[in-house]
Order: C-alpha cells, then structure tokens, then sequence
C-alpha cells in the first residue's frame, strides 16, 4: 500500500511554525499536488515525507507503517528536485542506469529499463551524449528518468519544472500527468504555479503560511474555493471578490455593491442562508464566469484596461477594492475609457465573510 | 519627436551574430516591445539604442537623426533599472533626483523637474518615503520617474518584471501599460514571456537570432503568423502545426484525421491550428467531425486543454468551460476552413485566398 497519512503534522524551526498541524490523505495511486506562495510549508512537508526533515509532532504513515525513525533511503521513495542532481560527466544512459546499478540489478534488466524510460522521456537519441552538454530541458527530464526507473512506489516532485521553458514546460506537464496515470505510482507534487497544479492533480493541496486551506480536485477548489485565499489563488485571473452587503429587493435578496449598483438576484440556495445574516460579504466570481453588455442592469464600472492575450481577452474594470476582470472572446468589444456592465452568471457566483475570509454556507455547490 | 529607427544594423561579438540587418521604425509615443527566445537579440537591440554598443553595420536614428556617433549621454534616452530596482537607503524624492544631481544640474532646475514629472506619475504624495514603505505599484512609479526626470526622448526596459511571480507579474504589466498611457512618452520594452507582450505592447517585433522576423499589432502577429517561427512564438498552449501527406489536389491533414471542409491546399506543406480553433465534442454524442483518442485532459477552470491522437498526429485543443470528457475516449474533431494557417515548405506563411474560405 503506498497509501500517504499525515496526522497532526507539526513542524517547527526554532521560533519559526513552518507548518501547523496539518492531515491529508494521500491515496494509493493519487496525484497530490501541494500548492501554495513561497513560505506556504508545502516543501517542508514533503521533505518530512521524503524523511530529509524529522517532524515536530504527529505522524507520517505510508499504509499501516509509521515513518518516524525510518531513514530516506529505506522509504521507498523517489525524489526529483527543482534543481536536477545529474552526473555531468556520464552519458544520458549512465545517469539512467545509476540507481538500479547501485541497486544491484543485473546488466540485462538494466539495459531494458534504460531502454524503457528513455523511450517514455524522449530520450532514446540522447543516450550516449554526455550530459555536460545538455540543455536544461533535456537534463530535467534526464533527472525525472533517473527517479522513475528505480520504479518508486511514491515519487515526490519539488517544483520540477520552474527551471525549463515555458512552451516545453507545456508539453511535460501533459507527459508527467500521462506517466503517472499509466503506472499510478503515488505521486506527491509541489509547486507554486496553479497551472501545473491544476492541469496535473487528481486532488489539491492548497496551503498558505503553514495551514491547509483546501482539498479537493481541481475543479473544486476552483469552482467551490473554501475561502477568499484559494479563490483569489486559484484560476488565471483569480476570483473577482467584490465588496457588499446582502439587501432586500423586489426581485429577492441582492448584494449592495455601493458605488457599483446591486446585483441581479442571488439564486434561493444562497439567499436563504444570506438573509438575515447582519454584516458584509465579498461578492466573488469567477472572470470567465461573467459576460459584458454594453448597458443594462448589472454591475457598471469604467474599463480601465483591455489586455488581448491570444486567444481571450481580459478586460480591467473598476478601481481599489471595486476592481475586477472579464475574460471574453477577442471578438467582443470592449473599450478602454468607455464603461461596461459586468453580467456576471448568478449560478456561478459564491459569496465569502467579509471579515473571515470563509466561504458562507450555500454558496457551495455539489 | 521620438522616433527610433533601426536601418539595416547588424551586431556581431567575434563569430557570433547578435542582430542581422534589423531595420524596425518605432513610433513617437508607442508602446513597442522586443520578444524572442533567449540570445535571439533583444538585449542588444536595446544596447545598441542606448549607445553601449556600435553597429558594425547601418545607422541607428532617434528622432530622424543618426546617432552612430553620438555617445550614450547626448542620446537623450534612458533605461530603467532591471526590476526597477531603487536605492532603499534614500527617499523616493532623492533617488528621483539621484540622476540629476549626478550631473551637477542646477539646483532650481532638480526641483521643477522632479515637480513634474512626480506630477506625470502621480506620486507627488508618496516623495518622502523610502522604498521600503512604498506598494509595487508605486515602486514601480518611482522607478520610472527616475528614468524619466531627465526628459529623455524615449526610456527603454529589459525584461524589467521577470522576478516577480506569476500574479504580481500579471498585474503589474497592466500597471505599466497604464503607466505608459498616462506618460504618452515612447517606451521600448524587452520580454521573454509571449503573454506579456501581447499584453502590454501596442506594436511588438519578434526575433529570431538576431533578426526581425515579423512586425506588427500582436493580434496582427497572432492571427496571422508570417512563419511556423512566429506562429509557435505567441500562444499557449502553441499553435499545432501539421504535415500534410498526400499529392497535389489530395493533400490531407495528419493522414486524413482532420477534415476541413473547403480548405485549398496548394503549395501547402503544413498547416497551423490554434488549439482554440479547434472544435471537440464527444463522439458517442454523434459530434460533427473525424474521430480522435483522447490522451490527456487538463483542466484550468476557465477553459480545458485537451491533447488528442489524431491519426498519427499529436493535437491540443482548449475549449471553454469544464466539458465532460475523459481521457482514452474518443471525440470528434473539427475546424474551420477560414481558421487554418498555412505555410509552404520553407515554414512561410501562404496568404489565404479570401474567395476560397
């Protein structure tokens, strides 16, 4: 079983709580990413998986097996780094062939599952080039081989693809996430960017300053945030959150947005756990999730900036704390100076405690 | 005026080839941005017009006027610090006027300047405070008025913004483009980060070793790519590119796998697909289209990246939303006629006749 539990992981640095009390289950064969800003403690938890860091307090079990006192290299791990340790004075194929060598293995087998991973990696060509040559492209993925072959019930990645470029960072994302689910080794994968987190996780991690803020799959956290942190994280823009207070309308309940008008009704679901509730609220969507109209009822704010990235555009509108984006198709006008109205899509909308930060009741779905 | 023009300027360090007969006009208060792979000549482009570096052929000119032989002090153009770095031991007033007291200018004139442009920028509020007390934003502010203080013609960035991470970077390029605006000044600005240029950039000019291979609007350079270089430079994910097989008058995309009704092949050698050009939808929901194998699905919230097994072709799709599909399924793959590029054998774009699409 290559089952992962965390119970009550604690670990400090003198003064410093890197990270505070955190549990996670790992399934056998999941792809966990942990994800969050420098600092977060996701790096620190998985080197107490890996064994290179001893816990503060509570407990790392892989299956029924406790951790504690087992030494890294008799954790069954394997292990690449953002910065790849590769011998540069070998050949492509004796890096590979290093860890199952040092195991003890036999020249044939070897030789297969050299053979092997190089064909997975796109290496085959490469094997017999020193690796001192090498682009950094090549030497990560040289770097994940040498990990892969030992054939590692866990495999933990630190950030191993914030070295190598972005358009071929594009195209290991989708080969990682294909290896892994052709094999199903566990897979424990730390990163600071969303979009590797999203695109490669089964389920996410995602924490800040040392606490977990959320599970869940990628659409999860990225449809249902548990709260203002992971919302504004997630996504590429992050979640609009727009100030307000919930008020009563002829339509039903609505959100008083102030100098920017109210919303449309809130759907029932969200409307009664919001009625009545005294205090402000953040009034959150997702900039894909909303449409612009040139007037009309909806939230009106001046646009103060038109970004064509390709294939979307974004569009900035409002100022401060009343700033938000719209991502819409190139072919939808929008003009800088001019003002527009935001129409966002009600189902879509989620609504967080202004002062806590929480994600309120009803405004989560499924 | 501050126009920059580059004719015919090449660069050489010993064997090595830096720029190749670049000629580029920049307009007076355009926002203009240099984009390539790493060494494919942005930063010299940028030495060259600050006068750091001699051409060894052709004729730099600002404003109409050749400068090859002028020095980089009587240019009358300025660089912003990489990562619009500022000296934190000095208030924000004194590093502004750092650049101005260095050359000895009058006293009565360090204070109109800096007056005005703090007035440009908005910051006049924030002058007494040290960077340490200052937001990115208004860093970034105080940055450029210190470039700016000493009214150059035009102020010039290397990759200024790539230390910063993802989210910061995001706003902070919105940031400069409203900077620029406000400023109406000419800026040339160097990025290695496709998004960003197509962000910030009113014209940009895209590099391969050394030389300008394309100039435009980046939506001009994004819809229509001169060459399978530049078509794979801007967009993520990247354009797919195809080989077409088959002869004259039968020439098939990916072996027939992707059919496009009405395309003319002609002198066609592949053809460019960007992945939000590409129509998927489950083929068991009898979709319009031939069949593929899904190979990965990766979701990004907004939209959905889908690489597809088209005959022997590796394909990436990206649709909106959050769509059922699963990998190892099969779906149903289609494109439109008017959204395919095509190139010739040498990786030139083929303009498309407009009659046929």
């Amino acid at each position: 079983m290559s089952e992962i539990h965390l119970r009550s992981l604690v670990k400090k640095f003198g003064n410093f709580t890197a990270l505070k009390s955190m549990d996670l289950r790992i399934g056998d064969g999941e792809f966990m990413a942990l994800l969050g800003p420098s600092g977060c403690g996701k790096s620190t938890t998985m080197n107490m998986i890996a064994g290179m860091e001893v816990p503060t307090e509570g407990n790392i079990l892989f299956g029924e097996r406790d951790m504690a006192g087992v030494p890294m290299g008799r954790r069954g791990v394997g292990f690449v780094f953002q910065n790849y340790a590769i011998f540069t004075h070998m050949t492509v194929r004796q890096n590979l062939a290093y860890g199952p060598k040092m195991h003890g293995r036999p020249p044939a087998e070897i030789d297969k599952r050299v053979g092997a991973i190089a064909e997975l990696l796109q290496l085959t060509p490469l094997l017999d080039r020193r690796a001192a040559g090498l682009s950094v492209n090549i030497l990560q993925r040289v770097a994940i081989g040498r990990s892969a072959i030992l054939e590692p019930a866990i495999f933990l990645l630190d950030e191993p693809l914030s070295n190598v470029d972005a358009a071929f960072r594009a195209v290991m994302r989708t080969e990682l996430k294909h290896l892994q689910r052709q094999f199903r080794q566990t897979m424990v994968y730390v990163t600071h960017d969303q979009l590797e987190a999203m695109t490669m996780a089964d389920r996410i991690a995602v924490m800040d300053h040392g606490v977990l803020q959320q599970v869940g799959t990628p659409i999860e956290v990225y449809n249902n945030p548990a709260n203002v942190f992971v919302a504004k994280f997630i996504g590429s823009p992050g979640m609009n959150l727009l100030p307000g207070r919930p008020a009563e309308s002829d339509r039903g309940l609505v959100v008083d947005l102030g100098p920017l008008g109210v919303t449309a009704p809130l759907p029932d679901r969200l409307a009664s756990t919001l009625r009545g509730r005294p205090g402000e609220v953040l009034f959150g969507f997702r900039p894909e999730q909303a449409m612009l109209a040139a007037e009309g009822r909806g939230i009106a704010a001046p646009v103060t900036a038109v970004e064509r990235i390709g294939a979307r555009t974004i569009v900035h509108l409002g100022q401060g704390e009343m700033a938000m984006k719209v991502v819409v198709e190139n072919d939808q006008h929008a003009s800088f100076g001019a003002s527009a109205t935001v129409v966002p899509n009600m189902e879509a909308v989620r609504v967080f405690d202004r002062v806590s930060g929480a994600a309120i009741a009803g405004s989560t779905y499924g | 005026m501050a126009e920059i023009a580059f004719r015919n300027v090449s660069k050489r360090y010993g064997d090595t080839v830096a720029v190749w007969d670049a000629s580029f006009t920049v307009r007076d208060n355009e926002f203009f941005c240099f984009f390539g792979p790493p060494l494919s000549g942005k930063s010299t482009i940028l030495r060259l017009v600050l006068g750091l570096e001699m051409p060894d052929a052709g004729e730099v000119l600002i404003g109409g006027r050749p400068v090859n032989r002028v020095s980089p002090t009587e240019r009358n153009v300025a660089m912003v610090f990489q990562n619009l770095a500022l000296f934190p031991h000095m208030s924000a007033r004194e590093n502004i006027r750092f650049p101005l007291v260095e050359r000895r200018t009058p006293e009565v004139e360090i204070e109109r300047k800096l007056a005005d442009v703090a007035a440009k920028l908005h910051i006049g509020h924030i002058l007494h405070k040290p960077p340490a007390q200052l937001s990115g934003g208004e860093r970034q502010r105080v940055a450029i008025a210190r470039a700016l203080v000493r009214d150059p013609a035009a102020y010039l960035m290397d990759d200024p913004i790539s230390a910063l991470d993802a989210r910061l970077r995001e706003e902070t390029r919105v940031e400069l483009k409203r900077i620029q605006r406000e400023l109406g000044k000419t800026l040339i600005y160097v990025t290695h980060d496709q998004e960003e240029a197509m962000s910030v950039a009113d014209r940009m000019a895209i590099l391969e070793q050394g030389a300008i291979r394309q100039v435009g609007t980046p939506l001009e350079i994004y819809d229509r790519p001169a060459s399978t270089y530049v078509a794979r430079l801007l967009g993520s994910p990247m354009m797919n590119i195809l080989p077409l097989t088959g002869g004259a008058g039968e020439a098939r995309i990916a072996d027939g796998s992707i059919a496009v009704a009405g395309l003319a092949l002609g002198d066609v050698a592949e053809v460019g697909l960007r992945p939000e050009d590409i129509r998927v939808s489950p083929w068991d929901q009898g979709g319009a289209g031939r069949p593929a194998k899904v190979y990965e699905v990766e979701p990004l919230g907004g939209y959905t990246v889908i690489t597809l097994d088209a005959g022997a072709a590796r394909v990436r799709a990206m649709v909106r939303g959050q769509p059922e599909i699963r990998p190892d399924t099969l779906v149903a793959l289609s494109c439109e006629a008017s959204r395919v590029h095509r190139f010739a054998r040498n990786g030139s774009a083929i303009s498309q006749p407009a009659e046929t699409v």
